[in-house]
């Protein structure tokens, strides 16, 4: 089992890479591949299982799509075949149509997914999110100076249950496409949400392998879970 | 810009608010700036300033290096207004220069020292005008408020006035790099003699060249992105200091320094490498402000750090040492992993660091757990690791993450509780880590571990002459 991890130095602001040490843990046997600015990303030379990639600056977000706007078409192509993918924090924009910044000007992204961002560097965005996959609860942070418009509601990932979704209005938090998932939640992730972990290695074929640390991260997830009923 | 009348009634509510708050015996509240900012919100920009201002910036050390300067210009005889007893935001810096103000605004004093919020940069900078301005480093910090280094960065270069004299960290790359076209000395540690590459840290936001994007080469990285480093494709290295630590005596806690007028030795307040800078940045300063070498050097002989932030005592030849680790700042709470690690002795650890003021009204963003190097405590001198607080479970989480053994581990919500869970035959010294927000809590911690200290069986000290003390940010 290969997982790419896309520009680990470039794109960690928030204690994201936990998310993949974590992995390493629930998946000793697996491959993990570090790809940097520099080089050439491995999905586009060979199948890969699973794509990673964290939030960034926004000077990184253009570096960025720079370096994935040739290997559009493949991107298409992987999200066709359902390789899993998991994009956080404004990750996920760079799948979208385009970005507005301040000045109104536009960024155009990667069009994949029909959604579009729209920056405010002024307003600091920061809430605590409770919402649900598949019947279980799934909560994060959310710290952006973004929001996200999707077109459609399909792209639904997470319902929201108490906070607030890609947007004000939104229902919904994160956006999910077949294997694809992304969402502005931040940081370990994966850490504090065990059923969301699990569905992600099924997705990996992983089955049903106990999740590292199990019985800390499920009773963290509990303690944790009461808290934002009470406080979300 | 002009005194309007509304600057006037601003001024006159605020001067009216400092003296009801005085009279109710409440200091160094940021109250009076509050209104006046309220009533007038380009207040400062009204508000005549002192003929020189002297600001102190930067992610960590800020307090420590405000308070050495103050010291040094104290002992020197200056007459000077500053926000020590207040807060470094701009209702604090307003506050001060109301309560330096004659009834008219008029500044009573000629010189003003502020320890100045980076992330408030846009609401006090182009208005102060800071005469001088000492940026310590750049790092990550509180992810709700300060987002990223980048967007600190930007806000520094857009909001530091072009007329203000800089002086920055020369090993630290971020730093460095503030607003190139204003007038700059930096300073720096050179590579002393013996020194090794620091340990690993888990986050380090300077990684490339600034100008091509080429990987850097480190001939020396001290921690995080802090060190000496070149790029091997278009010659961009880390600036040259004017004011350089040459040699470090930690036995003695002395540094020389070379600047312009030639080597001298100061005493050092706390020998580590934090402090170290701290005391380097102040200097250089105090230098560039216009003191002698000999004048600083004699003023810093009696200079201390405040003890809210360090403490450390012996109690039955063991050490009880309180550090403040800053929550949710990634980089101050590694420092502090660090400083116990390398402690002599075998250690034991308790932590609180859950933000109180977040427990209280929302549920803390833990995130910033997994940019601390809490695997610095992963080491056989760490003989227990206990933690605390609301979100003691998602810490407890982590140091397991960290791979430390769970036999070494426990956990408990009450800091006090957690106290007691605390082996206290085996370790030579006991570290307290705690928030900014808890100092009160630390207080009752330490003596309850004070007491319980007292009942083991005493415990011959280890030397201490290795390593110097811990380190504060």
């Amino acid at each position: 089992m290969k997982i790419e991890i896309l520009y680990p130095h470039h794109c960690n602001l928030f204690g994201d890479l936990s998310n993949m040490d974590y992995l390493k843990k629930c998946l000793p046997q697996a491959q993990f591949v570090e790809t940097h600015l520099n080089q050439e990303p491995l999905f586009v030379r060979e199948k890969v299982d699973m794509v990673y990639l964290g939030p960034m600056t926004e000077r990184t977000q253009e570096l960025v799509l720079e370096r994935l706007r040739p290997y559009k078409d493949r991107l298409w192509e992987l999200v066709g075949q359902n390789t899993l993918f998991l994009f956080t924090g404004n990750a996920l924009e760079l799948m979208g149509e385009y970005i507005v910044k301040d000045d109104g000007s536009r960024i155009n992204c990667l069009g994949i997914f029909p959604l579009y961002a729209k920056r405010d560097m002024m307003h600091r965005h920061n809430s605590i999110f409770l919402g649900s996959f598949q019947g279980q609860p799934v909560m994060g942070f959310k710290s952006q100076f973004t929001m996200a418009f999707p077109k459609s509601k399909d792209l639904e990932l997470f319902p929201v249950e108490k906070g607030v979704g890609l947007n004000k209005k939104c229902s919904f938090e994160g956006i999910r496409h077949g294997n694809f998932f992304g969402t502005y939640l931040l940081g370990p992730i994966l850490l504090l949400n065990p059923p969301f972990t699990r569905h992600l290695l099924q997705c990996l074929g992983a089955g049903d392998v106990p999740l590292a640390l199990e019985e800390e991260v499920q009773a963290a997830y509990e303690k944790r879970l009461a808290d934002f009923k009470a406080k979300a | 810009m002009k005194r309007s009348l509304r600057f006037y009634l601003a001024l006159f509510f605020a001067k009216g608010t400092a003296r009801v708050m005085k009279l109710v015996g409440r200091k160094g509240t940021s109250m009076p700036g509050s209104w006046a900012i309220i009533l007038c919100p380009d207040f400062l920009g009204r508000m005549p300033r002192p003929k020189t201002v002297i600001g102190i910036t930067g992610t960590n050390g800020k307090t420590t290096v405000s308070n050495l300067v103050e010291d040094v210009l104290t002992q020197c005889d200056y007459d000077f207004v500053c926000n020590r007893a207040g807060t470094n935001v701009a209702t604090g810096v307003a506050s001060s220069l109301i309560a330096n103000s004659t009834l008219l605004g008029k500044p009573k004093k000629d010189l003003a020292v502020f320890e100045l919020d980076e992330r408030s940069s846009p609401r006090i900078l182009p208005f102060l005008k800071p005469d001088i301005l000492l940026v310590t480093n750049l790092f990550r910090d509180s992810y709700k408020r300060n987002a990223h280094v980048e967007f600190i960065q930007d806000i520094l270069n857009t909001y530091i006035p072009d007329s203000t004299r800089l002086v920055l960290n020369a090993d630290d790359l971020l730093c460095a790099s503030l607003k190139p076209d204003n007038r700059r000395v930096f300073f720096g540690i050179d590579p002393l003699p013996g020194e090794k590459t620091g340990l690993p840290n888990i986050v380090q936001d300077v990684r490339t060249c600034p100008h091509c994007g080429e990987p850097l080469e480190w001939d020396l990285r001290r921690y995080h992105h802090v060190g000496r480093a070149h790029c091997p494709r278009c010659g961009f290295s880390s600036p040259q200091p004017k004011y350089r630590v040459t040699a470090l005596d930690k036995r003695h806690s002395r540094m020389t320094t070379q600047g312009v007028e030639g080597p001298q030795e100061f005493t050092l307040p706390n020998t580590s490498l934090i402090n170290v800078y701290n005391a380097l940045s102040a200097v250089s300063l105090l230098a560039e402000f216009g003191l002698t070498k000999d004048r600083i050097a004699q003023c810093m002989e009696r200079l201390t750090i405040v003890e809210s932030r360090y403490n450390e005592e012996e109690v039955g030849g063991r050490k009880l040492i309180l550090h403040l680790a800053k929550g949710q700042n990634p980089i101050a709470c590694s420092q502090a992993c660090g400083n116990a690690r390398q402690y002599p002795g075998k250690k034991a650890v308790l932590l609180f660091l859950d933000d109180a003021h977040d427990a209280a009204h929302s549920v803390e963003n833990t995130s910033w757990l997994y940019d601390t190097d809490f695997e610095l405590l992963n080491d056989p001198s760490v003989v227990q690791v206990v933690t605390a607080g609301p979100r003691h479970w998602d810490s407890y989480v982590r140091l397991l993450m960290a791979g430390i053994p769970q036999e070494r581990l426990a956990h408990e919500e009450d800091p006090l509780e957690a106290a007691q869970l605390l082996e206290l035959t085996q370790p030579d010294a006991v570290f307290v880590l705690y928030d900014l927000y808890s100092v009160d809590l630390s207080k009752q911690v330490k003596a309850k571990l004070h007491e319980r200290l007292g009942t083991v069986p005493p415990k011959e000290r280890v030397s201490q002459e290795e390593e110097g003390a811990g380190d504060e940010n």
